[in-house]
């Protein structure tokens, strides 16, 4: 039961977070390679906030929200004038350099030691399971999150961010501030990673650099594409299938220095594959161009 | 001290360079991000070591092997997976994303392979170095420095005086009208990747011979090498050497001033700074980038 919930709250933390990148690869036609930094920056603040200023875990994950989307104008600004290509570029220093900050400044992350002892979500009452508390509070962000993008994606908002992505021209010549638009949906989007990374933070009590790599921020892609960019339930589902899979894979009995890697080798030949024989993804349906 | 921060830098410049410069290649090709040339130079790098170290063949052997074998990768990417994603007219970005893809397997398999701990293929014995204007040099980075030189002359030639090198500069411009003209791009394209592959592959198993190699090492070199070709104006082979040798020397200088684990941050602000203030880098010019 443990396990079948372990599962449960993972497929709703990368859920959320495949949803927040879709808004810019599958929406906007933005690809950025900065998700885990993001997600990274929402579960150090979660930690640093609640283990040393003692601050209730809603707080923190306000903060976290918050500094994301602030730092993610710092990436946005200068970049997203110019080609997409420079932001791509932008986006991939950064996912280095907020990993290079993760392991070493150790005065605020202790470095690769990492955080412990982060205060777990407890559901007040609860006599079932312990992490029943946070199994629910993970679908309910993974719904939340959802609706959010459903929301603007049929809004005024997203009809701007779809005509970007199709013709960026076409939408200045109608007098449309496209870099505004850019920019805001870029720290939205950064915000909702920090939430997913705050309750990521939350549940596994434990933060270290490992977990906000350049290559988890390939994963969370692969998961967009895979499942289908800019579509209903796309990221929704390719978040599903890449977190099962490894669980599958755990039952074959590799051994574990190789598990991890046979696992990634996967997930880039899923990659490889959905973007060159099936564009619009498992549930896609608007192939990518 | 000084001169010998400088001397660094110039070292790391000249590996920086190739990097940038058979990346730009790619990119101004393809226009598209060949992420996949990380993967490639780190597998060039793990040939060159699998082939001289448990394999003792010697290193001459080893090298060449490992180039091309580095270069045949490269075509290969090209041509299973890029191609076909061109003949569809798939945006840069289904191209970019394919080659994170390839990225991924690549790095993971080496990793797999050879396990994630440092290996070394440097000679065991450290030999003293020689002294220039100052600064220590050890003949393995003196070796790299002529090897670099030898490996640009070698490009400039094929870019700028033989047909081969017109093809990929005709391409560069204007792929359509290169086809129009009578020449196949995609030929073209499959050299491109040849070449630029081998540059990548040559310009990691140089540094092996100085550093250790880790599965990751690409990653660093690719982020790098692009940067440097960002800042060094990507459709100028010139710029992308002078970006690489002023990113040498900013993160060996960043390490004079700071503790060492900020040499990244400093690239990245260098970075932005060229975004916001010359994004088209010190050679690029004009309103739009140039192409070769």
């Amino acid at each position: 039961m443990e396990y079948a919930l372990h599962i449960v709250v993972l497929a709703g933390i990368f859920s959320a977070l495949s949803i927040s990148l879709d808004l810019l690869v599958g929406h906007s036609g933005l690809l950025s390679l900065a998700q885990a930094a993001f997600f990274g920056i929402g579960a150090y603040a979660s930690a640093i906030i609640t283990t040393q200023a003692g601050q209730p875990p809603i707080a923190a994950m306000l903060v976290g929200m918050a500094v994301s989307a602030s730092i993610s104008l710092l990436v946005s600004l200068p970049s997203l004038r110019l080609r997409d290509d420079y932001f791509v570029l932008a986006t991939f220093a950064f996912q280095m350099i907020a990993f290079s900050i993760f392991n070493n400044w150790t005065g605020l992350t202790k470095g690769s030691l990492g955080i412990s002892g982060i205060p777990s979500l407890a559901l007040p009452g609860n006599r079932g399971p312990a992490s029943l508390g946070i199994t629910m509070a993970s679908v309910l962000m993974a719904l939340f999150v959802w609706s959010l993008s459903r929301r603007i994606s049929r809004d005024a908002f997203g009809r701007v961010l779809h005509g970007i992505r199709e013709d960026e021209v076409f939408v200045k010549s109608l007098g449309k501030n496209t870099m505004y638009f850019k920019v805001v949906i870029f720290a939205f989007s950064s915000a909702l990673a920090a939430l997913a990374g705050s309750l990521y933070a939350h549940y596994i009590t434990y933060v270290d650099p490992t977990s906000f790599t350049v290559m988890d921020s390939l994963l969370i892609i692969s998961m967009v594409i895979i499942g289908g960019a800019g579509s209903t339930y796309g990221p929704i589902a390719g978040a599903t299938c890449l977190v099962v899979i490894p669980e599958v894979l755990r039952f074959v009995g590799l051994p574990g220095a190789i598990a991890a890697n046979v696992r990634q080798i996967l997930y880039g030949l899923l990659l490889v594959l959905t973007v060159v024989m099936r564009p619009a993804g498992m549930v896609g349906t608007r192939p990518l161009q | 001290m000084l001169r010998q921060l400088f001397m660094n830098g110039i070292i790391t410049g000249s590996i920086y360079a190739l990097v940038a410069a058979s990346f730009a290649l790619i990119y101004q090709t393809t226009r598209f991000f060949h992420f996949a040339h990380g993967g490639i130079y780190t597998a060039g790098a793990y040939f060159a070591y699998m082939l001289s170290v448990p394999f003792g063949l010697p290193k001459a052997a080893a090298v060449a092997i490992a180039v091309i074998a580095g270069a045949g990768m490269g075509v290969f990417c090209d041509y299973a997976v890029y191609r076909p994603l061109r003949k569809r007219r798939a945006s840069a970005m289904a191209l970019l994303l394919a080659s994170l893809g390839v990225l991924v397997v690549l790095q993971n398999t080496i990793s797999m392979f050879f396990g994630d701990d440092l290996k070394t293929m440097r000679s065991r014995h450290v030999a003293e170095g020689i002294s220039i204007l100052g600064a220590n040099i050890t003949m393995v980075q003196l070796g790299i420095l002529g090897a670099t030189s030898v490996a640009f002359f070698a490009l400039w030639l094929v870019l700028y005086r033989t047909s081969l090198g017109l093809q990929v500069r005709a391409v560069a411009n204007d792929a359509e009208l290169a086809r129009i003209a009578g020449t196949s791009p995609d030929k073209t394209i499959t050299w491109v990747f040849a070449i630029g592959s081998a540059l990548a592959a040559g310009a990691a198993i140089l540094i092996s011979f100085d550093t250790d190699l880790t599965p990751n090492m690409g990653f660093q070199a690719l982020l790098m090498g692009m940067i440097a070709a960002i800042v060094g104006g990507i459709g100028s082979l010139w710029g992308t050497v002078l970006g690489a040798f002023f990113l040498g020397l900013v993160r060996q200088l960043a390490v004079w001033k700071l503790p060492g684990q900020w040499q990244d941050a400093i690239v990245f602000l260098v970075l932005i700074t060229f975004l916001l203030f010359r994004p088209n880098g010190f050679l690029g010019g004009g309103r739009r980038p140039r192409s070769f």
